[in-house]
C-alpha cells in the first residue's frame, strides 16, 4: 500500500552537531507508529521537520506518492500533517468548541461567528471520537489532563490532519486518563488516520502501536512490527545493546 | 464527576456581574439614605457625564485588556488629540476637519504603542509607562503649557449637548452608543473572539494561524481612536484644550477595567462589567462629595479599591484547577 507519508534520506545538523542522519520513514495510513529514542537521539528533530518548524539539510518528503515540500507549519497543515504539543497549545480561557475550531470557526456573514454551527460540530466531532465532555461550551481550564489532550487531538482532527504527530500524550497523565487518550488513537486509527506517537513509555508503545521505529543518534536503529518484537528488545536498541533491525524499511526501498 | 464538574462551571459563572450589580445596589440604597441629593435626576446626570469621557476610554482599554495587552499613556493620548484639534482650530482650519486629523493621530499613537511592543517587543507596561511620559510631554511642548482656549466650537455638541429637556449628556448617548456596538462586536464577531483567545493563549493562536500580531496592533489603535475621541469630547465639554487635561485619569480608569473583572492577564472580562464597574466608582466619587467629605479621601478609597480589584482578579483565577 502506498505511505501517506514517506521521508527519504533526511538529515539535519545543527552547527557540529548532527541531529538526524540520512533517516528514512514511512507513515502508512490507519498505522499507529511509536517512534522511540533516548534523550537527543533525534525524536524531536524528526517531528519538528515533519511539522515544518525545522528545515532538513537534505532529504526528500512525498504525500500519498506525490512530491511534497515541508517549509513551513502552514506547508505542514495543507499536507494534512498535525502536530500535538506536549504542552497542549490550549488557549484555558476559551470553550471547548473554540478552542477545536480555533483559526478555522465557522462563519456568518463573513465575519460573524457561527457559535450554533461551531458547537454542534464539535459536540459530533467528539461523539464520533468517543469523548466524553459535560459540555463543548465549558472553559479548557475546567477539565482535566485527559480531556485536555483529548481536546487538543480532536483540534488537530478539525483542522484537517490525517497525519497526526503526538508528542508524549499522556506523559503528565494518570492511568484513568492514559486510557482515554488510548481509545482515542485507536479510534482514530480506525478512521484510517496515521498516527505518531512519540513516548517514553515502552509498555505503552508495544500496546498502542502496530509499529516502532528506533532512532539512535541521529540514525534508524530499528523499524519492527510491534508484535515481532519485544519490551527487552526495545530497551535494547534504545540504548544500543541489541543489534539494528530495519526490516521494514528494507522491504520498502 | 461530570457533574461536580457541571456544578462548578455554574458556580463560577456570573458571579462577577452579580457581585458587581448587589455591590451597586448597596451603594445606591446607602447613599440614598445618607444624602437627600444623591436620588434627584441632575444628580445622575452628573453622575453619567462625569462617566461618560472616563468611559470611552475604558470601552478600548478593556478590549485592549482582554487580549492581553494594556496601555497606560490613554489619559496622554487624550491631552494630545484635545491639543491637536484645538491648535488647528486655532490656527483658523474648520472645527471638523481638525477634530478628525486629531482622531487620526490619536490612531497614529495607538500605531506608535503597538510598534514599541509588537516589533521592538518591550512589555506593554514598560512601554505604554515611556510614551505616557513622550505623549503628556509633547502635549505640553507643543502648547507652550498654556491652555488653548477656543470656546464654541463644531464639537461642542459632544461635550455640551443635552437630549430629552436637559436630561440627557449627548456624551452619555456616545459613549453607551459605542459601549453596545463593542460588546456586539466581541461577543459576535469572529475577531472579537479572537481578541479573547488572544489574550488566553496568543502562541497557540499564531499557531493555528490567527494573525496575532495585526489583531494586537488594532487593538492599540482602537484604544488611541477612543482616547483621541474623549479627548475631543473633553475640549469641546471646556471649549479649552488642557496639556494636563485627564492628568492621572489612567489609573482610574484601569481601575474601573480591572473591578469590572478583566483579568490582568488577559483572556477574561466583559464591557458589561467594566460599566458596572465605572459605575460603581462614579457613584462612588459622587456620593463622597455629596456627603462633604475633603476630596482626598477619594484617592484613598480608589486606592484600596484598586487593590481590591486587582486582588479578586487573583481570587478568581485561583478558583479554576486543573
Amino acid at each position: 500500500m502506498q505511505p501517506m507519508l514517506s521521508m527519504r534520506s533526511v538529515s539535519k545538523s545543527f552547527g557540529h552537531v548532527q541531529a538526524l542522519i540520512d533517516v528514512d520513514l514511512d507513515i502508512a495510513a490507519g498505522e499507529v507508529l511509536g517512534l522511540l529514542g533516548d534523550n537527543g537521539a533525534g525524536k524531536s528533530t524528526l517531528i519538528k521537520i515533519l511539522s515544518g518548524v525545522y528545515y532538513p539539510d537534505e532529504g526528500e518528503f512525498s504525500r500519498s506518492g506525490d512530491p511534497a515540500t515541508i517549509e513551513s507549519p502552514a506547508d505542514a497543515r495543507e499536507l494534512g500533517i498535525a502536530t500535538v504539543y506536549q504542552d497542549l497549545e490550549l488557549v484555558d480561557t476559551r470553550p471547548v468548541a473554540h478552542n477545536i475550531y480555533l483559526g478555522r470557526e465557522p462563519r456568518k456573514w463573513v465575519v460573524f461567528l457561527n457559535r450554533r454551527k461551531m458547537e454542534i460540530e464539535a459536540a459530533e466531532l467528539l461523539k464520533r471520537l468517543n469523548i466524553e465532555l459535560p459540555s463543548v461550551k465549558v472553559n479548557v481550564d475546567l477539565l482535566s489532563g485527559g480531556q485536555r489532550q483529548a481536546v487538543a487531538i480532536s483540534r488537530a482532527l478539525a483542522q484537517g490532519g490525517d497525519i497526526l504527530l503526538l508528542d508524549e500524550p499522556t506523559a503528565a497523565l494518570g492511568v484513568e486518563q492514559t486510557e482515554q487518550v488510548h481509545r482515542l488513537v485507536k479510534s482514530m486509527k480506525q478512521e484510517g488516520k496515521a498516527i505518531v506517537l512519540i513516548t517514553h513509555d515502552l509498555s505503552e508503545v508495544l500496546d498502542v502501536a502496530d509499529r516502532v521505529v528506533v532512532l539512535r543518534q541521529g540514525r534508524l536503529y530499528a523499524d519492527s512490527r510491534s508484535s515481532d518484537t519485544n519490551l527487552n528488545e526495545v530497551v535494547g536498541w534504545i540504548t544500543g545493546a541489541a543489534p539494528p533491525r530495519l526490516s521494514k524499511a528494507e522491504a520498502l526501498t | 464527576m461530570i457533574t461536580a464538574l457541571r456544578k462548578r462551571v455554574k458556580a463560577q459563572g456570573d458571579w462577577t456581574l452579580l457581585g458587581l450589580g448587589a455591590t451597586l445596589v448597596v451603594l445606591i440604597v446607602y447613599f440614598s439614605i445618607a444624602s437627600p441629593y444623591f436620588l434627584a435626576t441632575r444628580n445622575f446626570v452628573n453622575i453619567g457625564q462625569a462617566m461618560a469621557i472616563r468611559g470611552l476610554i475604558a470601552i478600548a482599554l478593556t478590549v485592549l485588556m482582554i487580549s492581553g495587552g494594556i496601555d497606560l499613556s490613554i489619559a496622554a493620548m487624550a491631552a494630545c488629540a484635545g491639543m491637536v484639534a484645538a491648535s488647528l482650530i486655532m490656527e483658523g482650519m474648520n472645527g471638523t476637519l481638525a477634530g478628525l486629523i486629531a482622531l487620526v493621530a490619536a490612531i497614529g499613537l495607538g500605531g506608535i504603542n503597538a510598534f514599541i511592543i509588537i516589533k521592538l517587543r518591550i512589555t506593554p507596561l514598560i512601554a505604554t509607562l515611556g510614551t505616557l511620559l513622550l505623549f503628556r510631554g509633547t502635549a505640553y511642548v507643543v502648547s507652550g503649557g498654556d491652555n488653548k482656549a477656543i470656546g464654541v466650537n463644531t464639537w461642542s455638541w459632544l461635550g455640551r449637548g443635552r437630549l430629552f429637556g436637559n436630561n440627557l449628556p449627548i456624551s452619555l448617548v456616545v459613549f453607551l452608543g459605542i459601549l453596545i456596538a463593542t460588546m456586539f462586536f466581541m461577543r459576535f464577531t469572529v475577531t472579537g473572539q479572537y481578541l479573547y483567545a488572544i489574550g488566553g493563549n496568543a502562541v497557540a493562536c499564531r499557531n493555528t494561524g490567527v494573525k496575532v500580531d495585526r489583531l494586537r496592533s488594532s487593538a492599540y489603535m482602537f484604544t488611541g481612536l477612543l482616547a483621541g475621541f474623549a479627548g475631543l469630547a473633553l475640549m469641546s465639554q471646556g471649549g479649552v484644550a488642557q496639556p494636563q487635561a485627564l492628568f492621572g485619569a489612567e489609573l482610574d480608569i484601569i481601575t474601573a477595567v480591572l473591578l469590572g473583572g478583566v483579568a490582568l492577564t488577559g483572556g477574561r472580562g466583559s464591557l458589561l462589567g467594566t460599566l458596572l464597574g465605572l459605575l460603581i466608582i462614579g457613584i462612588i466619587n459622587n456620593g463622597f462629595i455629596l456627603l462633604g467629605l475633603q476630596v482626598y479621601w477619594q484617592q484613598v478609597v480608589r486606592g484600596i479599591i484598586l487593590i481590591v480589584a486587582v486582588a479578586l482578579d487573583s481570587f478568581r483565577r485561583g478558583g479554576g484547577y486543573r
